[in-house]
Order: structure tokens, then C-alpha cells, then sequence
């Protein structure tokens, strides 16, 4: 099965498949997907609504009478950026609290992207806010801005906690686009991403206890209170209590590691009330292994394998289910994770991401996937529903060995009546595609392998740049934004 | 994001915004209408040993959500030579810390210029309008 197949010659496709005519079908996951897109609408307005309701507040405050003098306007303007920036800067943490509304309607990637979207705006407006109200309540006093920042710090209780503050921020937003660039280790930029904590928490003191906005007994002082004290308690809840209530309740144990190519392993795990986790085929964790070496490093993996409930005959001491994990050496650690022994205990945070049926909107599904990508498709293709003959599994790598799991896969798509074509050969030299060499040459594209496809979801998964060209075809043919479902995997 | 709820958005936005524009405007009239009437200035002459005099006149209590803020103006040789704070909003702890930033700036301000006809202190506006306010009261007690 290492051969190019051309659509005429499908991998496999079940006699089910094509012959049978049906009356259409009911759209059954319109009504879901109508449901996410509406969800999506709320966060969207939510969104929105927050930073102009924090200008609101301010009005609502009398601050417009500021505006009668030079002093009294950059102060004004200052109080603003301070007040949308701070919002900002909450709808940033709650954005990556991993709250399940947010990962159910956008997807986990998608919040940290219009997270990363959020950084400067904020950081900008935070900065103008302290130069503003510098400037301003300087030039009130008839001091310059440095010495008005001096005597604040001096004289105002908590105003050094808030410079302290602006200049985690800068910190923060400066090293991680460095570390962005430079492609520093994870674990670095998490650690610095931790400095934003400090800032938020030296930030908020002078909040409530300078300027008049939120003075005790007003309206605007609970708000604000409500929203500090919400987020907060969305990333205990999300980032600290769920994820050790996952681990204490499924108690995953690695089982074994099987190497299925030369850099490729798959971890399989046993754990209790596995059947929690049903549906999250696709889906990926971050797994921590506690063991000496691995335990501070956690890795982002989908499952490759929907999980297996235990059934009742096999509750033994060791009792389970089964979760499966494949992994690639793509260096930072994960080679190392080949060595990991059966026995070590497993943390997890999840599952994460809309790579699952939750994000289905069509009975038909089309699956594209290359290199270590193939993996989630796989466990997708377990668990999604969809009628004999209504998906096509398109699977990319350079030979037949870099199709990991293609076997499971081929018996998944037998099984339940997909069509499934193995697309290999090197990659163009000359054309921008995401077809081998060979198949763009003999002038196939996507519709030759998924004729339906407009009408279909759209699942895909691979390395960055492959992936890219595969939307910009899958776009091409006509494909709307909800049905297009894709993961990075890469980072 | 569908038109819809852009356009939901937006709305409400503007619909936010006006009605906080409108209880803020709220929020400046009745402020202005508690410090005018509240406004009775009481004076205590008196006189000092050689030709010059100094008068101390005390200035209306004016009212503020924070507290109350009443100052006395020394005049002497047709001069403000000192303003005394006799209250200052102190409804909460960060009031009175608003309140001593505040003070002594105003008062530095007033002596410069001879008049209360001064900057607000950023940050402590409140503060300021009702300290001017209270001081103008004295003055016109003393026909200043």
C-alpha cells in the first residue's frame, strides 16, 4: 500500500458505499453546529461589550467632565486606556483559562490566537495610560511626568505596586515575541508567561485604592470586583483544580510504549472511569509523566485512539480502560518519552480542542492528514459518526512508513464504509501544492479525491505550511469557515 | 462573527456607552447643586498687634459623596497668606489619601495665584471642585 492511488483506485471503499442511492438525508449536526455558531456570536458580543463597558463605567462616573483643560484630558484619556486595557488584559486570562464554553465553541487554538491577538493592544494601552496619567497629573501639580511618577511612587499608597506592574507587562509582552522568534523551549515561555500573574495581581491594588472610580459603596467598584475576582476563579477552576481532579480521577498508568517507525512511538495508558473521557477521540491533552527527567516537562498530544471504557468483566486491581497516545521525536523531549517505563504514573489537563464531533455541522466528513497528524484523524475516524460511503480519509506522507497507523486506519475506514486514499510520493518541487509531485502533475486536486466536499466537514491536520495550502484548496472549493475543522500541531 | 450580532453589538455598545454619558452628565449637575446650596460662610475677625490685620473667614462645607470639605482663608493685607483645611473627605481610607495628596498642592496653588481660580488635582477632582468651592465661599465672605 506504499503506491500512489489515483482517485479511480481508492485504497478501499465498502460496498456500501457509492451503489446504494438514499433519499437525502437530515442534516443531523446542522442543529449543532447552529448552536456553536450562535455560542460563538455571545463570546464574540461578550467581548466586544467588555472593554466599551469599562469606558461606560467611567462615564457613568462623571469622567467626561475631565476634558475642560490639557491636564484634566490626558488624565481622562489615561483613566480610558487604564480601564479598556485592564479588560483587555482579563479577557487575555480568561481567553486562556481553558474555560470548556470557550473550547467548545472556538477551539482551543483559536482563543489562544485571538489571545496573542490581545497582547499588544493591551500592553499599548497600559502604557499610555501611565504616561497619560503621568503627564496629566503632572502637569496638574505643575511638575514634569518623571517626577510626577517619583512623587506618586513616594506618596500615593500602592502606585509603586502599580509601576512594578507596567514594567512586568513590557517584560512579559518583549520576551515572549523574543522567545517566539527565537523558538526558546516551552518551558521558558511559560515561565515568563507566569510573570503575568505578578502584573495582573501588583496591578489591580491601585485600582480600587487610587482615583475615584471604584471607590468603596460604588456600583462600579463591584463590577469591577466581579470581573477581577471571575476571572481569577475561572483559572483556579479551569488551570489548577480540573486538571489534578482529571488526574486523581483516571489515575492513567503507561502500560506499554510500542515504536511503530523509527521515530515514532505510540504510549498506551490504562486509568479508571476511562468512559468520562468518550467522545474525545481527536481531542488532545497535556500529559505530564511523573517520573525523574519527565515530570516538569508537559507535552500536548491528541489521542490516537478514542478511548476505551473498561468493561465490567475486566475490573480487576489493575482495571480499566485504555487511553492511546502517538508521538513523534520532534525533538524538546518527546524522544525522550520513548524511554519512559510501564508503571509511571500519568498527570493530565483535558481534553482540549474542537478537533471531534463537537464541531461537526454535515453527515458528510472528508479527513485530511500528513506526518504525525495522521495520528488524531485516526481516532476520529473511530468515534465520529457518519453513514457507509459519507467520508473520505485522505492521508499525506512521503512513503507508505510515514503513514503512521495506516493499517488501523484502513481497517477503521473497511469497517465502517470509508474511502480512503493514500497520497505519497516527495512533495512538488515547483508547484505550491499539497499533493505529491506526481498527483498535481497528473492534474488531480481535491475535488478529484472528495467530489462532495462543499458539502462536507473538513477535518485537517499536519505540519504548518502543508496544512496552510490544503485550507487555501479546501477554501477554493467552496467550503464555509464552520465546516472547515483545523488543528495545529506543531507547537 | 454574523451580522447579526454585529450589529447586536454595536448597539448595545452605543446604547452602554450613551447611558453611562448620561448618568455621568447626572452625576455633575447634582454635585454642583449640593455645593451651591450649602453654602453659608461665617467669618471671626480679628485683629492682631500693628498696622496690618489678618482675618480668618471660613468657607462653606460643601458636600461630596466622599465626605465633607471646609477650608478657612487668612487674609492679611489684602493678601491669602494661608488655607487651612478645617475638613477634608475622609468617607474612606482612600479618600483621606486623596484627600492629604491633594490639600497641600491646592493650597500651594491658591497662595501662587491670589485667587481659587486654580487647576483641579489630577485624581482628585472631587476634591478639588469642592475645596475651591468651599474657599471662593470664604473669600466672598471676606469680599475678596
Amino acid at each position: 500500500m506504499t503506491s500512489l492511488l489515483t482517485p479511480d483506485s481508492p485504497a478501499e471503499s465498502t460496498p456500501a458505499a457509492a451503489s446504494r442511492k438514499r433519499p437525502p438525508a437530515v442534516e443531523r449536526f446542522r442543529p449543532q453546529a447552529r448552536r456553536r455558531l450562535a455560542r460563538a456570536d455571545v463570546l464574540a458580543f461578550l467581548a466586544w461589550l467588555s472593554p466599551v463597558a469599562a469606558a461606560a463605567l467611567w462615564l457613568a462616573d462623571g469622567g467626561a467632565r475631565g476634558f475642560n483643560s490639557w491636564a484634566g484630558t490626558a488624565t481622562a484619556l489615561g483613566i480610558v486606556a487604564g480601564l479598556i486595557g485592564m479588560d483587555l488584559v482579563l479577557l487575555m486570562l480568561l481567553l486562556a483559562a481553558r474555560i470548556p464554553f470557550i473550547d467548545n465553541t472556538i477551539g482551543h487554538d483559536r482563543a489562544l490566537e485571538v489571545h496573542k491577538k490581545l497582547g499588544k493592544p493591551a500592553l499599548y494601552l497600559l502604557l499610555a495610560h501611565g504616561l497619560l496619567i503621568a503627564f496629566g497629573y503632572g502637569a496638574a501639580e505643575g511638575l514634569d511626568p518623571v517626577s510626577e511618577l517619583v512623587s506618586l511612587w513616594v506618596n500615593v499608597p500602592d502606585m509603586w505596586l502599580a509601576i512594578v506592574s507596567m514594567v512586568l507587562f513590557v517584560a512579559v509582552v518583549v520576551t515572549s515575541l523574543v522567545a517566539v522568534r527565537r523558538r526558546f523551549a516551552y518551558e521558558f515561555w511559560y515561565v515568563i508567561h507566569l510573570l503575568t500573574y505578578a502584573a495582573v495581581l501588583t496591578a489591580i491594588p491601585h485600582q480600587f485604592s487610587v482615583g475615584g472610580l471604584f471607590v468603596e459603596g460604588s456600583w462600579q467598584r463591584w463590577y469591577w470586583l466581579a470581573l477581577c475576582m471571575g476571572t481569577g476563579a475561572a483559572l483556579l477552576i479551569h488551570r489548577v483544580y480540573q486538571p489534578l481532579a482529571a488526574s486523581f480521577r483516571h489515575q492513567l498508568t503507561v502500560s506499554r510504549v510500542v515504536r511503530i517507525a523509527p521515530d515514532v512511538f505510540s504510549i498506551e495508558m490504562t486509568g479508571l472511569n476511562v468512559e468520562r473521557l468518550a467522545g474525545s477521540g481527536g481531542r488532545f491533552f497535556f500529559w505530564r509523566f511523573l517520573a525523574p527527567g519527565h515530570w516538569w516537562q508537559a507535552h500536548p498530544f491528541s489521542l490516537s485512539a478514542e478511548p476505551v471504557a473498561a468493561t465490567p468483566t475486566d475490573r480487576g486491581p489493575t482495571g480499566t480502560g485504555k487511553l492511546r497516545i502517538t508521538v513523534r521525536n520532534l525533538g524538546d523531549g518527546s524522544a525522550r518519552l520513548a524511554h519512559v517505563k510501564p508503571g509511571t504514573k500519568v498527570a493530565i489537563e483535558g481534553p482540549y480542542g474542537l478537533f471531534s464531533t463537537a464541531a461537526r455541522s454535515r453527515n458528510n466528513v472528508v479527513m485530511i492528514g500528513a506526518g504525525i497528524g495522521i495520528t488524531p484523524l485516526r481516532s476520529l475516524l473511530e468515534s465520529t459518526p457518519f453513514e457507509p460511503g459519507h467520508a473520505t480519509v485522505l492521508l499525506r506522507g512521503h512513503g507508505g512508513s510515514e503513514l503512521f497507523l495506516g493499517q488501523e486506519i484502513m481497517a477503521l475506514c473497511q469497517a465502517r464504509g470509508a474511502t480512503l486514499y493514500h497520497l505519497t510520493g516527495p512533495r512538488s518541487a515547483g508547484l505550491h501544492t499539497w499533493l505529491p509531485q506526481s498527483a498535481a502533475e497528473a492534474g488531480f486536486t481535491l475535488s478529484s479525491y472528495a467530489p462532495g466536499i462543499a458539502e462536507a466537514d473538513v477535518y485537517v491536520c499536519g505540519p504548518t505550511p502543508w496544512a496552510a495550502s490544503v485550507i487555501r484548496d479546501v477554501q477554493s472549493e467552496g467550503v464555509p469557515a464552520e465546516q472547515l475543522h483545523y488543528e495545529r500541531f506543531d507547537w | 462573527m454574523r451580522i447579526r450580532a454585529a450589529l447586536a453589538t454595536a448597539l448595545a455598545s452605543a446604547g452602554i456607552l450613551l447611558a453611562g454619558w448620561q448618568s455621568g452628565a447626572h452625576i455633575a449637575d447634582t454635585g454642583t447643586a449640593t455645593t451651591t446650596s450649602l453654602s453659608s460662610a461665617t467669618t471671626s475677625d480679628k485683629s492682631s498687634t500693628g498696622s496690618t490685620t489678618a482675618a480668618t473667614y471660613d468657607g462653606a462645607s460643601v458636600q461630596t459623596r466622599f465626605g465633607t470639605v471646609q477650608v478657612q482663608v487668612t487674609i492679611q493685607d489684602g493678601k491669602i497668606t494661608e488655607v487651612t483645611a478645617l475638613q477634608l473627605t475622609d468617607a474612606e481610607r482612600k479618600s483621606a489619601q486623596i484627600s492629604s495628596r491633594a490639600a497641600p498642592a491646592l493650597r500651594s496653588e491658591v497662595l501662587q495665584a491670589q485667587s481659587a481660580s486654580v487647576q483641579t488635582i489630577g485624581g482628585a477632582t472631587v476634591t478639588s471642585d469642592a475645596y475651591l468651592t468651599s474657599l471662593q465661599a470664604a473669600l466672598d465672605a471676606a469680599n475678596f
